[in-house]
C-alpha cells in the first residue's frame, strides 16, 4: 500500500503540537493509518525517562505500563507509580475540589461558572510532580468517575494484531 | 484562412491560456508563462503561440478582432494566500469582532462531507481584516430601516483617523441593517473621504450600500472587503493589458468574465464578482448554444482532473445562487449555480483500510494524472489509472503524445492498491472503478434534477471538458435524458463559453415588502411604487456602467426581475418581471401570478399557499448591449459511414468481464451525418469519447455528438 505513513518524527511533532494546520488537517482527513498505535507507542516510550514498557496511554501524562513482575499499573510521566490499572488511579491523586464561588472565580469570569451547589469541579494532581492529571465536572455528590477500563489483552490481540510489549531483559 | 474574431484570455497562476476563435468557430489555444507582475507579456507571448498554429501574426490579426474577454485568478489567489490590500473596517461599535468571528460555515467551507461531520478538522482562516484594523462607530437602524441611534458623528473622525495612522489601504464601511437605510454608511463615507482628502492621502473607501445593498451582514461585509482587498489591486493589470492589446491594434473593450454569466467592462464599479468566473465558462457556453439550439432545458455537466460540476439550465436561463462561497467566504454575489463534487478522472482511488471497499477521492492528482504518468511521482491509484489498465485511454497519445503514459505502471499499482487487496483480477478491478465513479456521478446528477423539481426527461444533457465525453454514457444510463450532447470541440469548451458570454451588467437589492392575501389598492400601489425606485435605481447603476464605455440608453436592453416569497417561507424565487414597468394594480396581479406559476413548477401546485400572504424580497436589473459573439459551426452533411482517414484502427477495450476490439476514430477527421456504433473509441487531443455497448451516436452538422442510448 501507498498509504502515507507518519514517521517518528512526525509523530513525535503531533504530540509536540509543532506540526503545521494543514499536515495535521491532511492527517485527519485522511484515513488512519494502520500502524499509527505502534508508532505512537514508540514515541511515547522514548519521550519518557523510565523503561518499564507502556501498554496504553492513559492521559496527558498517565500510562498503564508493564513491571518485571508482570502486574500492569498506572504511571505518571515523571515516574509516580499509582495503582494496578484495574483500580481507579484518581483515588491515589491529590484532589482539589471547587465548590465555592470564590475558588469558581479562580478559574472562570464572574457568573460565567456553575453554580456550586449543583456542580463541582473537582482536580486532579500528581502527588510527585503536581501535574494537573484529569478534570471532572460533576454534580457534589457523585462518585469519583473511573473513566476507563481497558482490555489490553483483546485490544493487541484482535484489534492491532500486535504482540504485548515485553520487560527488555537487563544486562 | 479564417480570420480570428475572438480572443478568450485566460491567465492562470502558471500559465497563460489565450483561445482565439475564428468566424468558423474554429480555435487555436496558445500557452505561455505567466507573468504576475506583467501580464500583458505573458499574454502577447501567449497570443503569438496561438496565432503561429495558423501561420500568422498578431499584427496581423489582432486587429480583425471584434471581442477580447479576459478571465484569471490573480484575485483569487490574493483572498487564498492572503496578499491582498491593507484594508481598515468600519462596523457597528460593540460589532468589531464580527469579521473576524466569521460565520460558522465558513469554518468548513469547501470540505469533504466526511470532514464536515468531523468537527476536529474544522476551522478559521485568518480574517481579511485583522482586528487591529477595524473600528467601530456608535449608531443602529432596525431591520425595517428606522434610526434606533442616530449616527454618532462625533466618534467618526477618531475612528477614521485611527485607520489613516496605521497606513490602511482601503476602508470599508459596513453597518447593521445599511441596505434599508444607507444614509449613515454614506455619511461616514463622506466624512473619511474628506479626511483623506485633507491629508493627502491615497486610501479609497468603500461603503456596502455603493456597492452591494443587500442582506446578511456577513455576506455584505466580506463582499465589498473582498472588492478593496483583492479586486482593487487588479485594475491596474487590467488597465495595463488594454493598453497592451490597444497598441497591438485591438479596437474592442476588454471584458471579464463575471459571475453572474455575463462579461463586464475592465472599469466596472464591481470587480470582485470576476474573482469567481473560472468555472462557470462551460456553464456559458452550454446556454449560447443551447439558445442557437433552441433546447430549453440542458443539464450542463463537465468532468476535469479534480472534480465533476453540474449545472442547470432552464427555460433559457441559468440558476443563479445569491449568496455563494469563495475562498472558504459566505459572499453577496450572483453566481452562475453550480454544484460541484470531488470526483475526476484525476482522484485518487483507495481501499478503505478499515472497511475493506473502494473509495474515490476528494482528493486527485489533478493535472498530473496518474502513477501511470512516470513523470508525475504520484504513488496513488487514480481513475486515469484504471482508463489506461482497461485501453480507454491510448497512452501514448494523452494530450496528443505530450505525456507518455506508461500502461506496465498503472498496471502494477492498480494490481498492488486494489486489485490484490480485493482479491480480484486488475482488468476486474480497474472497471469497478469505473463503474463506482459513473454511478456516483449518475446518482448526483438525478438527485440534484430531481431536487430541483424537475426530471431528466424534461432536460437534455451536455458533457464537456477533458474527462467528460469518456464517462458520458456510464453517468447518463438509464436516466432517460431528451438527448445528449457532446460538442467535437469539447474541451475548449470553457474558453468558447467566455467568448460567448454577454456584456452584461447585473444589480441586486434586497426589499422587504410584505402584503397579505387581500391587499387594499393603496398597499399594493405603495408597494410597487417601492419595486419600481429599486428598479430604477439599479436602471441607473447599469446605465452608468455602460456609459464607461459610451453606450447610451437605447443601446442597453434591460430585463427586470423580483424575488418573491411567501410570507415567512424560507426560500424566495428568482423571476423576471413579464412587466416593462410597475404602473397599477393589475401589474402587482401579474406579478403574483407568475410568480405562482413558478412556484407550482419548483415546488407543487398543492404547495400554493396564498393564504400567507406575499413577500417581494428583491429588485434585479440585468442590462445587455449587443457584442459580436462567435458562431456556431456548421457543416454540410455527409454519409453515415465515417471516412477511412478517420478511421486510427483498433484496439483491445476490456468491457464488463471481456477484452472487445474498439474502433478508434480520430475526432476532427469525422463527417458531420457520421453514424457511430460500439465500441467506438473517438480520441482528440484533449479528450476521449468513448461509445460503449448499448449505445450508438450520430455527428450533427453542427459538430456536436448525439449519444443515443439504444432499447430505451
Amino acid at each position: 500500500m501507498s498509504e502515507q505513513k507518519y514517521d517518528h518524527k512526525v509523530i513525535n511533532e503531533l504530540v509536540e503540537g509543532t506540526l503545521e494546520w494543514y499536515q495535521i488537517k491532511n492527517m485527519m482527513s485522511s484515513h488512519k493509518d494502520p500502524e499509527r498505535f505502534k508508532v505512537y507507542r514508540e514515541v511515547m516510550q522514548e519521550r519518557v525517562s523510565w523503561d518499564d514498557p507502556i501498554l496504553l496511554p492513559l492521559g496527558l501524562h498517565l500510562y498503564i505500563v508493564l513491571k518485571e513482575n508482570g502486574e500492569r499499573i498506572v504511571k505518571c510521566d515523571c515516574g509516580h507509580e499509582f495503582c494496578d490499572y484495574k483500580e481507579n488511579w484518581k483515588l491515589y491523586a491529590n484532589i482539589f475540589v471547587r465548590d465555592t464561588e470564590e475558588k469558581m472565580n479562580e478559574v472562570y469570569p464572574v457568573l460565567m461558572a456553575p453554580d456550586p451547589e449543583w456542580q463541582v469541579i473537582r482536580e486532579y494532581y500528581c502527588p510527585s510532580c503536581a501535574a494537573q492529571l484529569e478534570v471532572e465536572a460533576v454534580t457534589p455528590w457523585y462518585p469519583v468517575i473511573h473513566d476507563f477500563e481497558p482490555d489490553i489483552d483483546t485490544f493487541y490481540k484482535d484489534w492491532m494484531n500486535l504482540p504485548l510489549p515485553e520487560v527488555k531483559s537487563k544486562g | 484562412m479564417a480570420k480570428a474574431q475572438i480572443l478568450a484570455i485566460d491567465a492562470g497562476g502558471t500559465m497563460t491560456d489565450t483561445f482565439i476563435i475564428d468566424e468558423n468557430g474554429e480555435f487555436v489555444v496558445g500557452k505561455a508563462q505567466t507573468t504576475p507582475n506583467d501580464e500583458h507579456i505573458g499574454l502577447m507571448n501567449s497570443s503569438k503561440d496561438a496565432l503561429d498554429q495558423w501561420n500568422t501574426t498578431v499584427e496581423k490579426e489582432f486587429p480583425n478582432l471584434l471581442a477580447g474577454v479576459y478571465s484569471g485568478t490573480a484575485m483569487l489567489n490574493r483572498l487564498v494566500s492572503r496578499v491582498g490590500l491593507r484594508v481598515g473596517l468600519v462596523l457597528n461599535k460593540g460589532m468589531e469582532d464580527m469579521h473576524r468571528m466569521g460565520r460558522g460555515v465558513q469554518s468548513y467551507l469547501g470540505y469533504s462531507y466526511s470532514d464536515r461531520v468531523h468537527i476536529n478538522t474544522h476551522h478559521f482562516d485568518e480574517p481579511l481584516v485583522p482586528r487591529k484594523w477595524t473600528v467601530g462607530v456608535t449608531e443602529r437602524v432596525d431591520l425595517f430601516g428606522n434610526v434606533v441611534i442616530p449616527l454618532y458623528e462625533h466618534e467618526v473622525e477618531g475612528a477614521i483617523q485611527k485607520l489613516i495612522d496605521q497606513d490602511v489601504e482601503a476602508i470599508v464601511i459596513s453597518l447593521l441593517h445599511s441596505y434599508t437605510y444607507p444614509h449613515h454608511e454614506r455619511k461616514i463615507r463622506d466624512i473619511a473621504e474628506r479626511m483623506i482628502k485633507d491629508q493627502n492621502k491615497n486610501i479609497k473607501v468603500f461603503a456596502t450600500v455603493d456597492y452591494y445593498p443587500v442582506r446578511k451582514e456577513s455576506h455584505r461585509t466580506n463582499t465589498t472587503i473582498v472588492e478593496a482587498y483583492a479586486a482593487e489591486p487588479s485594475r491596474e493589470t487590467l488597465a495595463k493589458l488594454d493598453q497592451a492589446l490597444r497598441e497591438h491594434g485591438t479596437d474592442f473593450n476588454l471584458r471579464i468574465m463575471a459571475s453572474h454569466g455575463g462579461t463586464i467592462s475592465i472599469e466596472a464599479n464591481e470587480l470582485a464578482r470576476t474573482c469567481v468566473s473560472g468555472p462557470i465558462g462551460g456553464m456559458v457556453g452550454a446556454k449560447y448554444l443551447s439558445d442557437n439550439l433552441g433546447i430549453k432545458n440542458v443539464a450542463c455537466s463537465d468532468i476535469g482532473g479534480t472534480s465533476f460540476d453540474i449545472g442547470l439550465i432552464t427555460q433559457g436561463d441559468l440558476d443563479i445562487e445569491s449568496s455563494p462561497d469563495m475562498a472558504r467566504l459566505v459572499l453577496s454575489l450572483p453566481l452562475v449555480s453550480m454544484d460541484t463534487t470531488g470526483a475526476g478522472t484525476g482522484s485518487y482511488v483507495r481501499i478503505d483500510p478499515n472497511y475493506g471497499n473502494i473509495t474515490l477521492g476528494p482528493d486527485s492528482a489533478g493535472s498530473l494524472v496518474g502513477v501511470c504518468n512516470p513523470e508525475s511521482g504520484i504513488e496513488t491509484v487514480t481513475v486515469s489509472d484504471c482508463h489506461v489498465v482497461l485501453g480507454l485511454i491510448n497512452p501514448d497519445n494523452f494530450i496528443g503524445g505530450a505525456i507518455k503514459l506508461s500502461r506496465e505502471k498503472a498496471y502494477q499499482a492498480v494490481k498492488e492498491q486494489i486489485a490484490d487487496p480485493l482479491g480480484m483480477s486488475v482488468e476486474d478491478a480497474a472497471f469497478g472503478v469505473t463503474e463506482l465513479l459513473e454511478s456516483q456521478l449518475r446518482n448526483y446528477l438525478e438527485s440534484m434534477i430531481l431536487g430541483k423539481g424537475y426530471s431528466p426527461s424534461q432536460y437534455a444533457c451536455f458533457s464537456y471538458g477533458g474527462g467528460g465525453p469518456l464517462h458520458t454514457a456510464g453517468y447518463t444510463k438509464g436516466l432517460g435524458f431528451e438527448d445528449i450532447l457532446v460538442p467535437a470541440w469539447a474541451a475548449g469548451f470553457s474558453a468558447f463559453g467566455c467568448g460567448a458570454a454577454d456584456f452584461e451588467y447585473r444589480y441586486d437589492k434586497t426589499l422587504d415588502l410584505h402584503l397579505p392575501e387581500k391587499a387594499s389598492d393603496e398597499e399594493i400601489l405603495a408597494a410597487g411604487k417601492e419595486l419600481q425606485a429599486a428598479w430604477d435605481e439599479l436602471k441607473g447603476h447599469v446605465g452608468e456602467e455602460f456609459k464607461k464605455n459610451d453606450y447610451t440608453g437605447d443601446d442597453v436592453k434591460y430585463r427586470l426581475f423580483y424575488r418573491m416569497q411567501y410570507q415567512g417561507q424560507l426560500n424566495d424565487l428568482e423571476i423576471e418581471a413579464p412587466i416593462s414597468e410597475f404602473k397599477s394594480v393589475n401589474d402587482y396581479y401579474t406579478l403574483v401570478k407568475t410568480f405562482e406559476d413558478m412556484y407550482t413548477r419548483v415546488y407543487a401546485k398543492s404547495a400554493l399557499s396564498p393564504e400567507l400572504g406575499y413577500s417581494i424580497t428583491g429588485a434585479i436589473v440585468r442590462g445587455v448591449v449587443d457584442v459580436p459573439l462567435p458562431k456556431i459551426p456548421k457543416e454540410p452533411l455527409s454519409d453515415e459511414t465515417p471516412p477511412d482517414s478517420a478511421f486510427l484502427g483498433t484496439r483491445p477495450v476490456y468491457w464488463d468481464g471481456e477484452w472487445i476490439q474498439a474502433k478508434i476514430y480520430e475526432m476532427e477527421k469525422l463527417l458531420p451525418g457520421n453514424k457511430l456504433d460500439a465500441l467506438s473509441i473517438i480520441e482528440s487531443t484533449a479528450t476521449t469519447f468513448v461509445v460503449p455497448p448499448g449505445f450508438e451516436t450520430y455527428l450533427d452538422e453542427h459538430r456536436i455528438f448525439h449519444l443515443k442510448e439504444l432499447n430505451q
